[in-house]
Formats: C-alpha cells, structure tokens, sequence
C-alpha cells in the first residue's frame, strides 16, 4: 500500500455457488481523489463493493483502509471509521422527513445513551438540537431545503439520491463510495451530482464510483476497469478508453 | 392557547370519571391502563422498529408472577417485587432475543410465538412457583401514601398517571438519536447500519425495554387483582396486545392509548348482543383494518397532518 492510499483491496476472490465473481481483484484509492470502477454488467462491480463495505466477506485477498485491515469489520465499525456507502437503489428512510434523514445521519458523531434519550436528559437534548443544526446545514448544502418537511419516500428519484448523499456526507466521512449514484437520473441531475461530487472532492473527501455511466466517470481521476471478475485495466479514462481489452469488453471490438 | 384548554377539559374529564362512571366502566378503564403499559413496549418495537412480537404475554406473566411471589411466599415490599419481576424479564429479553433477534420478518414474529407458548406452558407446569392452574391468590393492594389502592377508583389514579409517564418518556425516545436510529433500521436496515447504527444491539435493546414494560404492567395487575393464574398470561394476550398495536397505530404513541381502550371496551360494548359478541368484534377488526390501515391513531394523525397542511400561512 502507498503512503497516500485510503484504501487498498489486495488479491480479494470471492465466489458464488461454485461461480468465481471475483478473482484475485487488486487496485487501490488514493486519498483525496474521485476514483472510478467501471465494467460492464455482471462485472462482480456490486460484489467488490459489497466486500469493500463490509456487507459482504471476501473468500481470499484483504481490504486495507487508511493502513488498516478492515476484512473482518462490520458495516457499522467502517462507517464509524469513516468509510461509508451509497446504495444502487436509493435507501431513504422512506417515513421519515428529509430533515429526519439526515438528523439520522448523525448518529456515529453523537453519543448519548438509551437511557438519557428515554429520560429526555439535558445533554440528549442539546445532543438534539445539534443533529437538527447539522441537518438544516446538510439541507441548505445539498438545496434540500424546499423539501426539508417531505417524507424521503415521497419524492423523485433524483431527489432520493441527494438525500442519500447528503446524509452520507454528514460528519465529513473520509472515503465516500458510491454505487451507480446516476441511476434513474436524468442528464441534469446527473450534471449536478457531478458538481457535488468534484465539491466534495475538493474539500478533501476521497471518493470511490462505482459506474457504468462513462459521463459520470469523467470526475474520476484513475479509473480501474473490471471484467469477469478482474481488473482489466487502470489509469485515466482517456486511456482507458482507448485500451483494447475495455473496448472488446464494452463494445465487443 | 385553544390546544392547552383542550388538555385542561381532558384532564378534567379524567380526573372526574371515577366520580361518575360505574365500578365495572373503571375497572375496564383500569385494565385499559393497564394494556396501555405492556401494550406499549409491542408497539414500540412494530411502529418503531419493524419487530413483530407475540411474546409480551411472557414478560406480562412474569412480572405478575414475581410480584405475587415475592409479596406472598417471600413477604417482601411492593417495590422489591416489582423490581424483581423487571429483573426477571430483562434477563429473559436479553437471553433469549440475542439470538431470536438475529431473525426476521415472520420467522421472528413465529420465533415470538414459541416463546409465548413455551412461557404459557411453564406457568402452568411449574406449579411449584407459579401456583399451576391453582394460581397465587392473597397478593395484597398497593398502598400509596398511606391510601389502600385496592378499588377501581382508587387505582385509576395510579395507573394512568404511570402510563402517562411512559407515553411521555418514550416520546423522548422517539425524538433522540436512538429513535432516529430505530426507525432508520425499520425503514432501511442496510442504510442505518452504514450510518454506524449496530442494527443487532439496537434490536436486542428494544427488546428488552419493551420486556420491562410487560412486566411493569403485570406486576401492576397482580396487586390489582390480588389473584393471579395462567389464564391470564395465555396466547390470547399475546395476540390481544399486537391487536391493540396494530388497531391503535403503533406509528404514533398516542395510538397505544386508543388501541387499548379499543380492545377492552369493544367487547364489553358488545357483550349486550348475546352470543354473537365474538363475531360482531371481529368484524369491527376487519372493517377497521380495511379502512384503518395505519391504525386509529395513524389515521388522526394524518388528519391533523392535513389540517396543518391546508391552513394558510400566517401573514408577514
């Protein structure tokens, strides 16, 4: 692992029923860059991912994370190590208003106990209305606040994945991975996620895209591609482009 | 201003029921208060946090049993045996959801039931402790400054002021970065575990203040009744407290309430038509979860929602 890497996946194989998804997949992250893996469909991209999150455990290889084996961490313990996801369907909670979302979102920076909050303590309350100030600053940053008081579940799909975003962003995680984030997105939105995306990047925050959407991938500085389970290819994308392998696989020339 | 004359006319009306209504209305009012406690802790986890338990019956029984116990056979205090009981039950949550919460969906809703079985079984076999089908009887009438509650009237005024309490407490729940997370890993359990939410722990959590619940109320219903047997603690009660939760709204705390008053008035209600009693309150059940899908207090609170919504914005 380089110095500046925040993540590494060493030689992580993974199989299904006697199916290899996986096999032996290598690349790395470096810290604060958008970095993009691509492939086409049944690539083993979600499968990676999944693995990388920790809802997933990989048959052979390990992941590293900021110098650290993370393999056998649960999804909680990343995210509170600050590597957090996005989903390829929205996960809004769907009944709870925008502004709740992403009061929830704060959850890993606040610290108060079942107890206090079932006896309304004055620390959960103060605890309370700093989730509500960081929410209300999320909403104002991501221009979710027209729809603060909607229900998550209730509005486009568009409007979905920013929440899902802007509560990902809450706490100011330090490797951001996003799963297809512009599916079901039309061509303006996904021009706005890119702008959110490069902004996020240029306050320090290191992002990993996961894509088939070769628009979106333009933000990333090195992409990695992957197919049937291997990388095929990695730099930037004008070469990657141009790479026989990434032209036969996504072309079939 | 309108909304605290409300309130003052409700707790007036409250403070004034036992002055007016018959010994039998209070007493159903009593076991109204009652099933609002343990009613409470079901509702909790299915609005809340997406379980389905049928296992309340159990912890009801044991903080009953606990407390008849320790006041009869052990002659301790009220309050020993009320802590005793709730002792009891969190240690039977925690023990036994650990590894039942790792299931979900109707699994652990069938896994609930078992438990409510195999709890309704032991009452009946441990006669040893539980007093089999004979029962424990002699449990004597709290006592609060220096008052005997050991009448309708009087213990309408504890147990509903307790109940109170809770509602008011778990609406602080609700409203903290622990509700927020319950009803996160309800509506997307993938999505809050992201969020550092440890989806397991939470679950085992719920669990077990919802079996303190139960066992608040039982205990509260031994000193009530002064008697108690397995009848009261059988699959039925089980299944009469998620009724209560889901007709009720167990989205909205005050759902609890309504829920509670519905499943012990109806039927007396509708005792008056004979042996058709049964039938007629299964199809109000039917009707209400036909059109009542989110329960009757779901249903005022969207009311209220789209009252809110339709007024017009004050000026300036």
């Amino acid at each position: 692992m380089n110095v500046g890497d925040i993540l590494e996946v060493r030689g992580v194989s993974r199989s299904f029923s006697g199916l290899r998804v996986l096999n032996g997949v290598s690349f790395a992250v470096e810290q604060g860059s958008i970095t993009g893996l691509i492939g086409p469909n049944g690539a083993g991209k979600s499968t990676l991912f999944n693995i990388v999150s920790g809802f997933l455990e990989a048959d052979a290889g390990a992941v590293v994370y900021a110098g650290m084996q993370i393999s056998r961490l649960s999804v909680q313990r990343r995210s509170r190590l600050g590597l957090v996801r996005s989903f390829q369907t929205p996960q809004v909670f769907a009944h709870l208003s925008v502004r709740e979302n992403l009061m929830a979102g704060c959850y890993k920076h606040t610290r108060s106990g079942m107890l206090a909050n079932l006896l309304g303590t004055p620390g959960s309350r103060t605890e309370l209305a700093r989730m509500q100030r960081e929410a209300q600053s999320a909403c104002e940053r991501f221009g979710l606040t027209e729809v603060s008081e909607r229900p998550a579940g209730k509005l486009p799909a568009g409007q979905q994945r920013l929440v899902e975003l802007a509560r990902a962003c809450i706490g100011r995680p330090r490797l951001l991975c996003l799963d297809e984030p512009s599916s079901g997105l039309n061509s303006e939105e996904v021009a706005q996620l890119m702008q959110s995306l490069q902004r996020l990047n240029r306050e320090g925050m290191s992002i990993l895209l996961v894509s088939h959407d070769m628009e979106l991938v333009t933000v990333a500085s090195v992409v990695h591609v992957l197919c049937f389970g291997e990388i095929i290819a990695s730099g930037p994308l004008e070469r990657i482009k141009a790479h026989p392998r990434v032209r036969e696989a996504y072309l079939g020339t | 201003m309108l909304g605290w004359l409300v309130a003052l006319i409700a707790l007036g009306l409250w403070a004034g029921v036992p002055a007016f209504a018959s010994r039998s209305v209070v007493d159903m009012l009593v076991f109204a208060g009652l099933y609002t406690i343990a009613g409470l802790g079901v509702s909790f986890l299915l609005g809340q946090c997406g379980i389905v338990s049928l296992a309340q019956s159990v912890f009801y029984g044991i903080g009953a049993y606990s407390t008849a116990f320790c006041a009869t056979h052990l002659g301790w205090p009220a309050p020993a045996g009320f802590a005793a009981g709730m002792a009891l039950s969190g240690g039977v949550a925690l023990a036994v959801g650990w590894p039942v919460l790792r299931l979900s969906g109707y699994f652990l809703a069938l896994a609930t039931l078992a438990l409510a079985i195999i709890g309704h079984v032991l009452f009946t076999e441990w006669d040893w402790l539980t007093g089999g089908t004979l029962g424990i009887g002699g449990i004597p009438p709290l006592a609060l400054f220096g008052v005997r509650l050991d009448s309708p009237q009087r213990f309408y005024y504890l147990v509903w002021p307790v109940a109170a309490l809770l509602l008011c407490l778990h609406r602080n729940l609700l409203h903290s970065r622990t509700g927020f997370a319950m009803r996160a890993m309800r509506d997307a359990p993938a999505a809050a575990a992201v969020l550092g939410v440890n989806i397991h722990a939470l679950k085992v959590k719920v669990f077990v203040l919802s079996a303190l619940l139960g066992a608040l109320a039982g205990s509260l219903f031994a000193h009530y009744v002064s008697f108690v047997s397995v009848d009261s603690f059988g699959v039925d009660r089980a299944i009469g407290f998620l009724l209560l939760a889901v007709l009720g709204g167990a989205r909205t705390i005050a759902g609890t309430v309504l829920g509670a008053l519905f499943i012990t008035v109806m039927p007396h209600a509708l005792s008056g038509f004979g042996d058709i009693h049964a039938v007629l309150f299964a199809l109000f059940l039917i009707l209400a979860v036909i059109f009542l899908p989110e329960g009757f207090g779901g249903a005022l609170a969207g009311r209220l929602a789209r009252r809110r919504a339709a007024r017009p914005p004050a000026a300036g």
